[in-house]
């Protein structure tokens, strides 16, 4: 990536110590607050150049260091539920919704390279630690014309600290409600050339239970390490060297009754560990001239769950399962700036992921080739005009192609224009090619498309079909088996329009920022199942279609207004519809009923009754104060986030979002926490999320109740200058 | 006319007599419609199509459909399935009606997306026939009268699917299933016995209303 353009690196800078507000005191860092956005600052998942947070066309938002540090988060998905526009959604892990599409649609990256290891599509942001994180950059709407598949609705992308001049280290240790308990040292050491930092943690909790009742704990107690460390070389003024890796572990263990084959209900205890593991080398390389920069890159990861389960009573054998997923991808991109005006870049890759696991056949193997690039193009200095397109040959499903168009024109001084329109896309996930699973006690069947054509005509051939004593021919329903053959991948066109106003203001000491941005994504090719041919059994064979077409629209606006004295008070709302488009034609037709489950009475349900998708929120807001006093060594922030109703599971007979007992309540999350030097290297940071511990056993398992926690960090070594 | 005629013809000539009027004098008062033969309608509870209960607690599909004669009113023992005393089956999700390969009647079936009440004439074309490649009242989530949600192992009869039918002995009909489970609970649960309909039905000895 070409984030190491020197030109824009001292931007970065004093945001990169890992120091918290005693560090950035001391190393003299201008004198505003920092802990919302700065004016200047640098994003680089936006273009895959570095450029300026305020000159991108498209939206893009940005959490920085001190902030993550402010509100005592621990892990990234604590952040990202405090930003607007983003929702955490739970299914198979801790997921997150951007502008109102699930968590399968977002690309997480770190440091540019993409994590891996989804269950049921969801990349669970417990995993990552926030300890070491420079900022994180979330690029709203659809970047495929960059990143490629999964980047339909936004990418996150976790930035980490680079190493630094210098010698230092810093050791955290927290502890809070549930006896979640989180350690954490860094350490960074750096010459002129030689660079390096590393960091630790160790996350752990009890856990909780909402229902006790239910013998089942909410969240199991776990033990998570994490591990990661980048090494930088320069290898002369103009080529440099970057190594980074990260190890990360859990372990997990529970029990719960659990209805076995047998009929009979057994306590089955379940141990899991999840592995996940990645390593980036990075050569980049500024040609003579300054007109050619380019980044070689080669990232390679694996992730591997186990899982055991036995009857907690004798310790006897249950089931097991396990899956692993590998990613190697070499990558080249080269940014040509003939003049400060205009900038090429051109990129190419090849990537090859393999996946084992309990229920697939055997290791499948998934290679894609791809290319891209984009325009960056600033005719005046009003205008600037970003084009891009980016091609995908994967081995499994047809080919992709996904433009970008993005514009800015800066109509006053105090006053930008934005707007884009790009086409986003997912591939079909490993289960969707390549699951073979027949249900022991029920007997159906599903098959990955990638092996359904075969697999039907293999249980035809073992007489397992159903037949048609007309014909004696086995019954395969022909049509449905054709489109699961040639499964393709789930896309969107979407458009972005807004503005960013930044009027000037009379004092330096304030300043005022609205961004507003109105979207529309356009989904087609949705993925669901279908039945492909009936078995013997009476049970059906099923495999996958693109079928479903669905939209969301909406708008997001933020304000920040930074205040004299160390106070910033920022301040978001989102307004979201999202709905199947199938559904919204049945209802305009009359089609649509429902039953009153007491009285058994069917009705008509009108258009204007339905309430979208499931699990998005048409309004959520959030309001953040924050607090810092450089002279006393103080911080302090409160945060109320909200979320408004949304949609849970159908309760009257007709599968769609249409009655007030349908949603969950909206809820407000009021957050709280303070920090205090205590001397010269230490610091404390107490903390209460949630401060009026409000839960929602029945239908929101990640609200835990009210926590405390309570920090101690110690700053060690030289400073960088 | 007298009311003594027989309801079929009623209605066949109803019509004609009507058109004669206007033809004769717009401005004349209309002829009163005679009344059809109202539907018979009712409502059945909890008919078992359910299995047993196996020696370890799995649940055993029934061996035998259950037979219903919505002429009658009542359930028909299986050792008549080869007879037009019955119009429709069940068996676990599976409703079949009496003709093609499922019995000896004229039976047909097709599903209408509307409420109860708007069917109030029997389509008379468009009936599908069980047959080897399939059920007249398609089976599957989501295909026919119900959905199936594989995380809650739920059945719900999916609300505004009216089975519009062709009984044994080529009468009309509508039913609508209602509930999948025992006493047709509001919230059923995975572990609410299942496989008894709860389903309403109107039944036209003559002719097509079926008000």
């Amino acid at each position: 990536m070409a984030q190491l353009l020197p030109s824009f690196t001292s931007h970065v800078l004093p945001l990169v110590l890992s120091a918290g507000p005693v560090l950035a005191q001391r190393a003299g860092a201008p004198a505003p607050a920092d802990t919302l956005r700065r004016l200047d600052e640098v994003v680089v998942t936006a273009t895959r150049t570095e450029k300026s947070l305020t000159d991108v066309p498209i939206p893009v938002a940005v959490v920085g260091a001190q902030q993550i540090k402010s509100m005592g988060a621990l892990r990234l998905g604590d952040v990202l539920r405090e930003q607007t526009g983003l929702s955490l959604v739970a299914d198979h892990g801790q997921g997150i919704q951007i502008q109102g599409l699930g968590s399968e649609y977002t690309l997480l990256l770190l440091d540019g390279e993409p994590l891996i290891g989804r269950t049921a599509g969801t990349l669970d942001l417990t995993r990552v630690a926030v300890g070491n994180i420079q900022r994180v950059e979330v690029v709203k709407g659809p970047a495929s014309a960059l990143w490629g598949s999964d980047a339909l609705a936004g990418v996150v992308n976790i930035i980490t600290q680079k190493p630094q001049p210098g010698l230092r280290g810093s050791l955290r240790a927290r502890y809070g409600t549930n006896r979640t308990a989180d350690f954490g040292a860094t350490l960074n050491a750096g010459g002129e050339r030689m660079r390096f930092t590393l960091f630790g943690n160790r996350y752990s909790s009890a856990g909780y239970a909402l229902q006790p009742a239910s013998g089942t704990a909410t969240v199991p107690p776990f033990a998570s390490y994490t591990g990661q460390g980048r090494f930088t070389y320069s290898l002369s003024e103009r080529t440099k060297f970057s190594l980074s890796g990260r190890y990360y572990l859990e372990n997990q263990r529970s029990s719960a009754p659990t209805l076995t084959e047998a009929g009979t209900t057994e306590v089955i205890a379940y141990q899991s560990q999840q592995t996940d593991f990645n390593l980036n080398p990075t050569l980049t390389h500024r040609f003579a001239g300054d007109k050619f920069f380019a980044t070689a890159r080669l990232y390679y990861s694996r992730y591997h769950t186990r899982e055991n389960y036995t009857y907690a009573v004798d310790g006897r054998y249950y089931d097991a399962t396990y899956f692993t997923q590998t990613f190697l991808r070499p990558e080249v991109q080269v940014d040509y700036r003939p003049r400060p005006s205009q900038t090429l870049t051109l990129g190419t890759g090849w990537q090859r992921q393999t996946v084992e696991a309990t229920r697939y056949d055997q290791r499948q193997l998934m290679q894609a080739a791809y290319g891209y690039t984009q325009y960056d193009w600033t005719p005046t200095t009003r205008l600037n005009l970003v084009g891009g397109v980016r091609y995908d040959g994967p081995s499994q499903y047809a080919g992709q192609l996904s433009p970008k168009l993005a514009a800015r024109y800066q109509l006053r001084p105090w006053l930008a224009l934005r707007g884009s329109v790009g086409r986003g896309y997912r591939a079909p996930d490993f289960r969707q090619l390549y699951l073979n699973f027949s249900n022991p006690t029920v007997g159906y069947s599903v098959f990955g498309t990638n092996q359904v054509q075969a697999k039907v005509a293999q249980l035809a051939a073992q007489g397992q079909l159903a037949t048609d004593p007309a014909t004696g021919q086995a019954i395969v329903y022909q049509s449905a088996l054709t489109q699961a053959g040639s499964l393709t991948a789930e896309s969107s066109l979407a458009t972005n329009v807004g503005f960013l106003l930044e009027p000037k203001l009379a004092s330096e000491a304030l300043s005022y920022r609205l961004t507003v941005n109105a979207f529309r994504n356009d989904l087609s090719n949705l993925i669901e199942t279908a039945t492909v041919a009936l078995k013997k059994n009476g049970q059906a064979v099923f495999s996958y279609r693109n079928v479903t077409r669905a939209y969301t629209q909406g708008l997001e606006l933020e304000n920040t207004l930074r205040l004299p004295r160390g106070f910033a008070v920022s301040a978001g709302y989102q307004y979201l519809v999202a709905k199947d488009k199938s559904v919204v034609k049945a209802l305009a037709a009359g089609q649509v009923f429902r039953r009153n489950p007491v009285s058994l009475e069917t009705e008509r349900v009108r258009p204007g009754e339905y309430g979208g998708l499931f699990n998005r929120s048409r309004h959520s807001w959030n309001a953040k104060l924050f607090y810092e006093s450089r002279p006393h060594g103080l911080t302090a922030s409160v945060r109320a986030i909200y979320r408004g109703r949304y949609g849970f599971a159908d309760a009257n007979a007709n599968a769609i979002l249409d009655a007030d007992k349908e949603y969950v309540r909206g809820y407000l999350l009021l957050n709280a926490a303070a920090s205090k030097t205590l001397g010269p290297w230490l610091s404390a940071q107490a903390g209460i999320d949630n401060l009026t511990n409000y839960t929602d056993p029945a239908y929101i398992s990640t609200l835990a109740g009210r926590l405390f926690y309570a920090s101690l960090s110690l700053e060690l070594g030289q400073r960088a200058r | 006319m007298k009311n003594t005629f027989r309801p079929a013809l009623l209605l066949a000539v109803a019509p004609l007599a009507l058109a004669a009027c206007k033809k004769d004098d717009d401005a004349a008062p209309v002829a009163p419609v005679a009344p059809t033969t109202p539907a018979q309608t009712a409502t059945v509870t909890s008919l078992s199509a359910a299995g047993t209960t196996s020696a370890t607690g799995q649940p055993v599909t029934a061996k035998h459909y259950t037979f219903f004669s919505l002429a009658d009113g009542k359930q028909i023992a299986y050792t008549d399935s080869n007879s037009t005393k019955w119009d429709v089956g069940f068996r676990g999700t599976t409703i079949i009606v009496n003709g093609g390969t499922s019995g000896p009647g004229q039976g047909g079936a097709q599903v209408l997306a509307k409420l109860f009440a708007d069917v109030a004439t029997a389509p008379t074309t468009d009936y599908a026939v069980d047959a080897a490649t399939g059920f007249a009242i398609p089976t599957g989530s989501g295909k026919g009268w119900y959905t199936y949600d594989a995380t809650t192992h739920l059945i719900s009869p999916i609300a505004g699917k009216i089975i519009a039918l062709r009984t044994a002995t080529g009468k009309y009909a509508k039913l609508e299933v209602q509930s999948y489970y025992k006493d047709a609970p509001a919230t059923p649960s995975a572990t609410t016995p299942s496989g008894y309909y709860t389903f309403r039905y109107a039944y036209q000895p003559s002719g097509t209303s079926l008000k």
